[in-house]
């Protein structure tokens, strides 16, 4: 058997699936389980496909390890022997644990990319919904277009997810409580922790150094609020401390910055002046030095408490941009607004609900009013163009275009029926406004990808706009056709659908035409 | 384009133009054509640079007997960078235009502050290379060692013209190593050649350099002083001395290695000092000639009587030299003994020393020259360790030269610190025309210029000299983008004040913090609060930690502080910027008077707000500040007053104008202090911030102010393009030269 001669990690006997006992193997690159008595395994999951586990809550009775694959199926064990379940799955969860996020990396990424899409994305999702989950269209043609888009611009900004920086105000949010005995409590939530070690390294290094050996969890972060290094002015932190080597570290690393100096020569300070005036001339009395050893504790106390929120600042800030920014402009002198043309850098926006974006916020009251001396401003101004337009007699429509034009902008016409239009909002009813809406998205996805087919200049266009025809026809038959009904059925305009079939009409005439073109040139 | 001012054609590097910015140049043209000096007044961000360089430059290239070179003094380096960028601009526009134009050298004598920076060794050593007798003792001794690049530059650099086309210093240190010639010299030597010069105040203000560099530029030059707000205190600086125990024995070290030498040179070379006495009973001819020629700026500290007359006997000879400085020391010594504060007058000073230990006041005078003199003739290369010699008898000319204007002032100890002895003997300039008077007589134009300068009559006042032309410049604005407010309450109703009796009240402090609170929660990106102290700052910023209004802050944006150490404020000024540049918003504490204050713009976001907590008024108990002031009141009828709150408004106004940089710019300038709604202060804000206070903002509340705010920001948070301002606030040159536009221009200059 092939599985032979892999490494098997661990065994684990007595565990129950289906019903049935066994024994659950968890070897290198999969998890196999294999009835009783048998030498087979009749299951077996790489751990590359597998998602996450999922284990029973403690108190339950039975000790249950479930595994969801990435394709949404699940398979569960029980561990059924008496005396030692809990450890068994215990030992195979750590284990899990520890080798599930080696191939999650190597998981099919193009998936997850998929599966991320669609959460992010509802429109995309509905889309997905219609178009696939009903057999419209293929997953794989649904994709093709979109992964291709994506891949084409840019994969950065949407394969590595914006970080969240940290706020700044992290210490301040862990509010002490009194606990009613003259003693404090802290909350700390995760996040805070995790706000803790990213801006300040050298406390997560004591926290991985003492932990589990020294202190535990929770005397860790006690000693944490009681030392002076989180009372900001700490002058005097004793030694046996385990958190003044953090403030000399952390001393450390501000003088390295200071040390770093700075990249823009228009912030530094050092050397702004182009001569300093040689000793002993000047108004101000020599070096202060001699100031810096008398002065009072509070002075000093005060300079820390000034020196810490700098380190803080920047700290945060660090945590926030591991990659450093680009760098600032170097010399500020341009004039952009006496220049004719000035191009500004722009950086290209990610958005995460793109219709959020393009309708934005919809204001309560969005009536608009007019004065009447805008009014007659209006009027002026126009009256004023009117006076100095020069027809432009070569270019201008033809009669008959002109003429139609006019018809369908006057009362009546195709254009004008706006205002019969805005009843739509409540002649119908808000869920056929909705599949509506779904099926004008699905239908212009169809059409994106039948029209992206043109000009046809190759088999494999080809074959795809054959395709997409019957794609289209499919989506007319399943989807609209039902609809139609359905709106029928209550009575309501059968306009709705017009456009919508006007625009298949368009793309089968536009195939019809192509198909007999190539018919006469193949014959 | 070109322009047309007044009769003279400019190159103006940029499409369009603002019509302050015309109207600046013609107010320059005028104090060009009377050859007289100007006081002019332009808002920071409208050009004031540009516009200054292009119409000189024109000038030049029109006169060009008439104004020969171009004499541009800045204050920062990053400045003197800005400049000489522009410069590029402007010039490389003109010969677009006018092929076959001359080669236009500017260049900035920054080498020296180059060898500086490595240290007073590099200096000494150079000398030690390159000083004239060394340099003939090797012509009998080749093995001396030899400075390979003066060598070269000396041998054929001076016949031979720059190319065109090296504008900065970067560029010279680049011809210079292709050459193998020495970039400090070469630069020295091309100042002399370059048509416009760009350096640094001092060069021109510091008699102690102006004499290395500036000494033999052309008289028919113009002169301008960009950033000049604070000339003043530059003059001062520059002729001040102290005087410590520290320094005073260093200078008794050397006293000693210049008697050992001279010992030595006697049993060597007894010719050598013959010399030297002959040399000077001849006396300071040389420079006197010199002077009278007009080929050098004069030295104040170098008087002209001394330069006729002859070293006096007494001190003619280097031992009884050495034995006067001696008995100098010895005295300033005993005076630094004292246990009380003394303060006296220079004639006082001089009559002490005469009763004490018998030294006149003539050979005083001589003693700077005298040691010069000496140090040569003794060929002692290393001139930067007798610093302090040197500094001393810099001070026995000065304080024996000058019986008005210089005050003496002999402390014991520190103020703060009255139980720890160190002593300090401040010679303090009290009058700063003394220092710029040379430069004033010397160049036919002299132009003072800045962001901040009103009011405009008080500084030809204290430089003492009578401009042709004095204006202040508004800036022109298609929409009202700086919003000063004055918030004179709390929300409780709590007057703000920074004023001494309410300085550590909780309650002010309190609603100063709630201020920034609130500001923070609603201006975007950066923004920029002055102190008027560091002091101040820290214990506001210790009682707005335990209070918890820090915390609350930082809710909504980092906070960075400015500290005494440059190096560590620099890297704060880094952070706070990569924070505004990252979208997080940033706080940036910063103390007016201070660094950030004087040299850093905060540009767009990177200074939305800011905010003055309190009047910058200088330490006033300051002995040498009451010296100074008592001394304005007699000699040039200022009062105290007038000059401590125009001091006060000046930095002020300097804080506040670092937000807005132009004219796309906006921000909001709050000024918190209930004093500022005075009208003797406000009257001494410039105009262009001035003109934007309207009445109903002069004793806002937190509140009031934060609504104003909000509505501010939103309205100039809405895209401004460059087609709003066309025609109302920036001009293209057919606009400029429409009748009616010239009409409105000539009423945007505001005469004085």
């Amino acid at each position: 058997m092939a599985s032979l001669s892999e490494e098997v990690l661990l065994v684990v006997k007595k565990v129950r699936q289906r019903k049935q006992d066994g024994t659950l193997y968890l070897m290198a690159e999969r998890i196999a389980w294999g009835p009783e008595g048998k030498d087979r395994f009749t299951v077996s999951h790489l751990y590359a496909d597998i998602r996450c586990q999922k284990i029973s809550p403690d108190g339950k009775a039975k000790i249950q390890l479930q595994l969801v694959l990435h394709t949404g199926e699940s398979t569960t064990f029980h561990f059924s022997n008496e005396s030692s379940a809990l450890k068994d799955r215990d030992a195979a969860k750590e284990l899990l644990q520890q080798l599930l996020p080696k191939f999650k990396k190597k998981a099919n990424k193009e998936l997850e990319e998929k599966n991320r899409m669609l959460q992010e994305d509802p429109v995309l999702f509905q889309l997905y919904k219609d178009l696939v989950v009903s057999q419209v269209i293929s997953a794989d043609e649904f994709w093709a277009n979109r992964l291709g888009d994506i891949n084409n611009t840019d994969p950065a900004p949407y394969n590595n997810k914006q970080e969240v920086g940290i706020s700044g105000a992290f210490l301040a949010d862990i509010r002490p409580q009194t606990d009613g005995c003259n003693g404090l409590r802290y909350n700390l939530t995760a996040d805070i922790i995790e706000s803790i070690f990213r801006t300040y390294p050298a406390v997560k290094q004591k926290y991985s150094e003492n932990v589990p050996h020294n202190l535990t969890e929770k005397e860790f972060w006690t000693r944490f609020f009681q030392s002076h290094y989180f009372h900001r002015d700490r002058i005097n932190t004793g030694t046996q401390d385990i958190f003044s080597e953090c403030a000399k570290q952390d001393e450390k690393g501000l003088k390295s910055m200071v040390v770093q100096g700075v990249k823009n020569p228009l912030v530094d300070l050092l050397s702004l002046e182009d001569k300093t005036l040689d000793e002993g001339y000047g108004v101000s009395s020599g070096p202060p030095s001699t100031s810096n050893l008398n002065r009072s504790v509070k002075e000093s106390s005060n300079a820390a408490i000034i020196k810490r929120f700098n380190h803080h600042s920047a700290m945060v800030l660090a945590a926030g941009s591991r990659k450093g920014l680009s760098h600032l402009s170097s010399v500020a002198i341009e004039y952009e607004d006496l220049q004719r043309k000035n191009r500004p850098k722009t950086v290209a926006l990610n958005l995460k609900k793109s219709d959020r974006y393009a309708h934005g916020p919809v204001p309560l009251l969005s009536q608009h009013y007019t004065t009447s001396q805008d009014i007659i401003n209006s009027v002026n101004h126009i009256r004023h163009e009117m006076v100095n337009y020069k027809p432009n007699l070569t270019q201008v429509l033809s009669s008959t275009a002109a003429t139609s034009a006019i018809a369908a902008l006057s009362p009546g016409g195709v254009l004008m029926v706006a205002g019969a239009q805005q009843a739509i909002n409540q002649m119908v009813p808000t869920e056929v406004q909705g599949e509506l809406k779904h099926l004008y998205a699905a239908a212009g996805e169809l059409l994106r990808h039948f029209w992206s087919c043109f000009p046809v200049n190759t088999p494999f266009l080809e074959e795809k706009v054959m395709k997409m025809k019957s794609n289209l026809e499919r989506f007319q038959m399943t989807k609209l056709s039902p609809f139609q009904e359905k709106i029928q059925r209550q009575y309501l305009s059968t306009n709705l659908t017009g456009h919508l079939e006007e625009m298949l009409q368009t793309a089968y005439s536009k195939f019809h035409i192509w198909q007999t073109r190539r018919m006469m040139r193949k014959t | 384009f070109r322009l047309n001012i007044d009769g003279l054609l400019v190159y103006f590097p940029y499409d369009y133009i603002y019509p302050e910015q015309y109207s600046y140049m013609l107010e320059l043209k005028r104090t060009l054509d009377a050859r007289g000096h100007g006081v002019l007044e332009m808002p920071s961000g409208t050009g004031k640079t540009i516009s200054l360089l292009s119409l000189i430059v024109a000038y030049q290239k029109a006169f060009p007997l008439e104004v020969t070179k171009l004499i541009y003094c800045s204050r920062t380096v990053p400045e003197i960078e800005k400049v000489t960028q522009h410069q590029i601009k402007s010039l490389s526009c003109l010969t677009q235009q006018l092929p076959g134009s001359g080669p236009l050298l500017q260049k900035e004598p920054l080498c020296r502050a180059d060898s500086l920076r490595f240290g007073k060794e590099v200096d000494g050593k150079c000398h030690s290379l390159t000083a004239s007798y060394i340099r003939a003792q090797r012509h009998s001794d080749p093995n001396m060692p030899v400075c390979r690049f003066y060598e070269e530059f000396d041998a054929v650099g001076r016949q031979v013209p720059l190319p065109a086309g090296i504008y900065n210093l970067d560029d010279l240190k680049d011809f210079g190593r292709r050459k193998g010639w020495c970039p400090y010299y070469l630069a020295r030597y091309s100042i002399l050649h370059a048509n416009i010069v760009v350096y640094s105040y001092h060069y021109l203000l510091d008699p102690k350099i102006a004499d290395l560099v500036s000494k033999e530029l052309a008289k028919n030059s113009v002169v301008v002083f960009d950033e000049a707000h604070n000339i003043d205190n530059v003059c001062i600086d520059s002729m001040s001395v102290n005087i410590t125990r520290r320094t005073l024995d260093r200078c008794q070290t050397n006293v000693d290695t210049l008697q050992n030498t001279i010992q030595k040179i006697k049993e060597t070379d007894a010719a050598k000092l013959k010399e030297e006495y002959r040399r000077l009973v001849e006396g300071l001819k040389e420079a006197n000639v010199a002077r009278e020629t007009d080929i050098y700026l004069s030295n104040p500290v170098l008087p002209d009587e001394i330069l006729k007359e002859a070293v006096p006997g007494t001190i003619r000879t280097a031992e009884h030299f050495v034995g006067f400085l001696r008995r100098f020391m010895e005295y300033l010594k005993s005076r630094l003994r004292v246990q009380h504060v003394v303060q006296e007058s220079t004639p006082q000073f001089l009559k002490d020393i005469f009763d004490k230990v018998c030294i006149d006041r003539k050979p005083l005078r001589f003693c700077a020259e005298r040691l010069q003199s000496l140090l040569r003739t003794l060929e002692i290369a290393d001139i930067a360790d007798f610093s302090a010699v040197t500094l001393i008898s810099n001070f026995a000319t000065l304080v024996s030269t000058y019986s008005q204007g210089f005050t003496i002032i002999i402390e014991p100890f520190e103020d703060r610190t009255p139980t720890i002895a160190n002593p300090v003997l401040h010679f303090s300039c009290m009058d700063p025309s003394i220092a710029i008077k040379p430069v004033f007589q010397r160049f036919q134009s002299v132009v003072i210029t800045s962001g901040t300068l009103s009011p405009l009559d008080i500084y030809p006042k204290i430089l003492d000299f009578r401009p042709v032309t004095m204006a202040s410049f508004t800036m022109t604005l298609a929409r009202t983008c700086l919003c000063p407010l004055i918030v004179g309450r709390g929300n409780d109703q709590v007057a703000l004040s920074s004023k001494f009796e309410t300085r550590e009240d909780f309650a002010v402090i309190r609603n100063y913090g709630n201020l920034l609170l609130e500001m923070s929660a609603i201006v975007p990106d950066g923004i920029v609060a002055f102190f008027t102290s560091y002091v101040y700052m820290e214990n506001i910023v210790a009682s707005w930690y335990e209070q918890g209004i820090l915390e609350n802050i930082q809710r909504n944006k980092l906070i960075f502080i400015e500290t005494p150490d440059a190096a560590e404020t620099s890297m704060a000024l880094e952070k706070y910027q990569e924070a505004c540049e990252n979208g997080r918003g940033a706080i940036l504490l910063s103390v007016a008077r201070g660094k950030v204050s004087e040299g850093i713009d905060f540009v767009h976001h990177f200074g939305r707000a800011v905010i003055m907590f309190g009047v910058p008024y200088v330490y006033t108990q300051s002995r040498i500040l009451k010296a100074r002031l008592e001394y304005l009141r007699d000699q040039f009828q200022i009062r105290e007053n007038d000059f401590l709150t125009f001091d006060a408004m000046r930095h002020a106004a300097q804080c506040v104008g670092r937000a807005i940089r132009g004219k796309t710019d906006y921000g909001l300038m709050i000024f918190a202090d209930k004093r500022y709604a005075r009208a003797d202060k406000r009257g001494k804000l410039p105009r262009w911030i001035q003109e934007h206070i309207n009445d109903g903002s002069l004793n806002l509340t937190v509140d009031e102010a934060i609504q104003l705010s909000k509505h501010f920001l939103r309205q100039m948070a809405q895209p401004f393009r460059q087609e709003d301002q066309l025609g109302l606030s920036l001009l293209t040159l057919e606009q400029l030269e429409s009748e009616e536009m010239l009409q409105k221009i000539s009423q945007i200059a505001h005469q004085t």
